[in-house]
């Protein structure tokens, strides 16, 4: 069975500096599969490419088979691919139910929507409480979730995370953490960048290392001994 | 002298009303798409031209040649759009500026070629006295400006804030990268908030010359000067501010024209917003979000 | 050659001080929509001097440029901090102020038995120094390039130079310079005066050919114009304002062709052309690219 999301010898370049120098990875149904690295390895950038934002200079990304590299920002959406952005990037002066309602804005089932949003506020109980609140008033963690949550209202297949737990107190990382697993759960695959790959490990099925642009290492948790990984997706392996 | 303080603030309301407008249709695409449109003036007088045209050939009510200054402004905006605006999407903002300055000159020269006066005269938006109240004049047309400014600021503003496409353009405004991440087309938003621009534009556009009843090829600069302006003076792309940079904008005219002549008027104007820019950039309202 | 031809080039001489006024601003970063009221300083200035005081044309050139560069100066440092939109709507600010103070400036006096100098909007006639002084439209002509040939060379020197490469880091990078030691607010502020300067000897030539200037020469229009110039003949070189000017006043308003629909044509072109060469004909890679096969 070919999996979700096929990653094949991307390069994204800024300019005429090639941040992906050819990446190839596989994301199974699912799954949590985890994209650890050090900072500047490329991980944001490989998210940003695969949900659209940059548009690859040479390789594909084939989601359900079809080819998305270079494709706009808003079919992936429709496709059914989610990012949640670092740092979270929520709308500050729209309300958290209206950045709900903009997740959604791909569909046309008016009903399911306002159904989805109430669940969401079910589910994240944060949220219910600042409900009318403008989104630049919420913590961080509240940020995150309500950032979570706008990506799930598109009912995406895959989920991507771009470092969910950046800047947050520990029990909000556990907190994020336990909701990522019961995503899963549910039914959504998830692809998750993270820097903080201690976490990671303890959720993820499969995961990557990245560094400088190209996956140095493929492998389940446990086949690497787990302080070498969190040794190289912090600071990069010794070589250059 | 109290009498004439009022009469000019009532008098710069109503130029201000036609102000805000302007500044808010400017602003629209400056919030948006992050772009400035020298154009925007042009496109206007444009449609206003197109309404002169057809009323010095076929003599026309006022509602039709609303009608037409409005689909008139509407067209040579979307022109503009396509040509100086989605081809540098993702690229220079100077080019588009600059290619947008080359569009300016292209409709200033195309209505002059449609209508070689310098000058025509625009029917009245209301034939009829002055109302009096008290030691104060107010010109019905005023009033009329007026009502229409505030009629269409709270169209807006249902169209922003209780609509889909609103929430949309509200969210590319705050946050470009996310609204595409959630799903939004870009591109579709940016034609479609063009046209309401292009629309609130072309409302202030036909008050102006209707209240006035002339108009000229020099509207188009005019407008687009006050425009950005008034914007600047409100805040970089907020629109509350756009409105309320309009109606100072239009007071401070008022009262230092009464004081102290036309040319010292528009010296003040200017005076004020560099002192504003120098001392406080983000303008004298602001949002909490900083413009690039 | 005709008088029509001497014409034409010469405005492609002066409008080209203008060009190079906006190129030097642009290539360090900042959008001026402004410089059209250094060259009308410069007009009014060496006018005043000339025309009214016997003052010789060189020595009211020096005056006015340094006339020019003061008033750069008093626009630049309150800007200093402004970026992008910000700094140009202020510099358009500032000239619009300027360009008023013009129609205000009413300051005659009779010089052998002519009443001369500004008077508002009337403007300013009898800017006759060059023409007294014997030198036809032809040497006029010559003097202009001559002029523009130093200021080339000038250019031409410093863009060689560790100051021209230091002054374009500025337009890409200017958190970069400064980390390298770049006084940046200096540097900023002695480009400005530089433009200010180079603008006001344009405006001073332009004013000893027309003779006559009045306050709505130096209009917006004649600013975004300018900035059009450098932007269309391109960012790469010096040449690319040059070429600017040369397009909009040599290829359209001096082939007669075009009567009555030369802007049409020329927006249209222009636009077009963006599109294409969003940073203008000779940019930094066509120029790089001619470098490479003509060395």
């Amino acid at each position: 069975m070919s999996a979700l999301l096929e990653v094949r010898d991307i390069v994204t370049a800024y300019g005429k500096i090639e941040a992906l120098k050819g990446v190839s990875l596989e994301v199974q149904q699912g799954s949590i599969t985890c994209l650890l690295g050090p900072n500047g390895a490329g991980k944001t950038t490989l998210m940003m490419t695969t949900a659209g934002i940059l548009k690859p200079k040479a390789g594909s990304i084939r989601f359900s088979g079809d080819e998305i590299a270079g494709a706009a920002p808003h079919a992936i959406v429709t496709k059914g691919v989610a990012l949640v952005p670092e740092n979270r990037l929520v709308f500050p002066n729209m309300t958290v139910v209206e950045n709900l309602h903009a997740g959604a804005y791909r569909r046309n089932d008016q009903p399911e929507i306002a159904a989805d949003v109430d669940r969401m506020l079910t589910r994240f109980p944060v949220l219910k409480q600042r409900a009318a609140q403008g989104a630049g008033t919420l913590s961080g963690g509240e940020q995150q979730m309500l950032s979570v949550a706008r990506a799930l209202m598109s009912r995406p297949k895959l989920l991507l995370m771009d470092e969910p737990s950046l800047g947050l107190a520990p029990l909000i990382v556990e907190e994020i953490f336990r909701i990522i697993a019961e995503l899963r759960k549910d039914g959504t695959t998830i692809f998750l960048v993270e820097q903080n790959a201690h976490m990671a490990l303890t959720v993820a099925h499969h995961f990557y290392l990245i560094e400088q642009g190209k996956v140095t290492f493929s492998g389940t948790p446990g086949s690497l001994a787990e302080d070498e990984v969190i040794k190289r997706a912090y600071l990069g392996s010794a070589k250059t | 002298m109290f009498v004439d303080l009022i009469q000019n603030t009532l008098d710069g309301l109503t130029s201000g009303a036609a102000y805000a407008l302007l500044a808010v249709g400017f602003t629209l695409i400056f919030g948006v798409l992050r772009r400035v449109n020298l154009s925007y003036g042009p496109a206007i007088m444009f449609g206003c031209y197109a309404a002169t045209w057809f009323h010095v050939h076929f003599q026309g009510g006022l509602l039709l040649l609303a009608v037409i200054t409005i689909a008139g402004t509407v067209l040579a905006g979307a022109y503009v759009e396509r040509l100086c605006f989605a081809p540098h999407r993702d690229g220079s903002a100077i080019a588009a500026m600059v290619a947008s300055f080359a569009l300016w000159m292209q409709l200033e020269e195309l209505a002059i070629l449609a209508m070689p006066k310098h000058l025509y005269a625009f029917p009245a938006l209301y034939e009829g006295r002055p109302l009096a109240l008290g030691p104060f004049s107010l010109r019905v047309e005023a009033l009329l400006m007026l009502l229409v400014t505030v009629a269409t600021c709270v169209a807006l503003h249902r169209l922003l804030y209780r609509s889909r496409f609103g929430l949309a353009v509200r969210a590319v405004i705050e946050q470009p990268v996310a609204a595409q991440l959630a799903g939004i087309d870009l591109p579709g938003i940016f034609v479609r908030i063009f046209a309401v621009a292009s629309l609130v534009g072309a409302i202030a556009g036909y008050l102006i010359v209707s209240s006035s009843e002339q108009v000229t090829p020099m509207l188009g600069m005019w407008s687009t000067l006050k425009g950005m302006l008034a914007m600047m003076l409100g805040g970089l792309g907020s629109l509350p501010g756009a409105v309320l940079g309009g109606l100072a904008l239009g007071l401070i005219e008022a009262h230092s024209q009464w004081f102290f002549g036309p040319q010292v008027r528009d010296l003040t104007a200017y005076l004020l917003l560099f002192i504003l820019l120098a001392l406080r950039p983000s303008g004298l309202w602001t949002t909490t979000r900083s413009a690039s | 050659m005709d008088d029509y031809t001497i014409g034409v080039l010469t405005n492609i001489g002066l409008f080209s001080f203008l060009a190079l006024s906006a190129y030097l601003l642009l290539i360090t970063g900042e959008m001026s929509f402004g410089q059209q009221a250094f060259f009308g300083i410069g007009a009014y200035c060496a006018g005043i001097l000339t025309a009214m005081y016997g003052v010789s044309l060189p020595l009211a050139a020096i005056a006015a440029m340094a006339l020019g560069a003061l008033a750069a100066l008093l626009v630049g440092l309150p800007t200093l901090r402004l970026k992008g939109l910000y700094f140009a709507m202020a510099t358009l600010a500032a000239a619009e102020m300027i360009r008023i103070l013009f129609e205000l400036l009413h300051f005659q006096r009779t010089v052998e038995g002519e009443l001369l100098g500004p008077d508002g909007t009337q403007g300013f006639r009898g800017i006759r120094w060059v023409f007294e002084s014997g030198v036809e439209p032809l040497h006029y002509l010559a003097l202009i390039y001559v002029v523009l040939a130093v200021v080339l060379g000038l250019f031409a020197w410093i863009e060689r130079s560790r100051l021209g490469a230091t002054l374009r880091s500025l337009g890409q990078d200017p958190e970069l310079a400064a980390s390298l030691g770049v006084d940046v607010n200096r540097l900023k502020l002695g480009v400005a005066a530089a433009a200010g300067a180079l603008a006001a000897l344009g405006g001073v030539l332009y004013a000893h050919h027309n003779t006559y200037i009045e306050p709505r020469n130096f209009d917006i229009m004649l600013g975004i114009h300018s900035l059009a110039y450098a932007l269309i003949g391109g960012l790469g070189t010096t040449f690319g304002p040059l070429l600017g000017v040369v397009v909009d006043i040599g290829l359209v308003e001096g082939s007669r062709v075009f009567e009555g629909y030369r802007m049409i044509v020329f927006g249209g072109l222009v636009a077009v052309l963006l599109v294409f060469r969003p940073r203008g004909l000779l940019d930094e890679r066509v120029v790089h690219w001619l470098r490479a096969r003509f060395s």
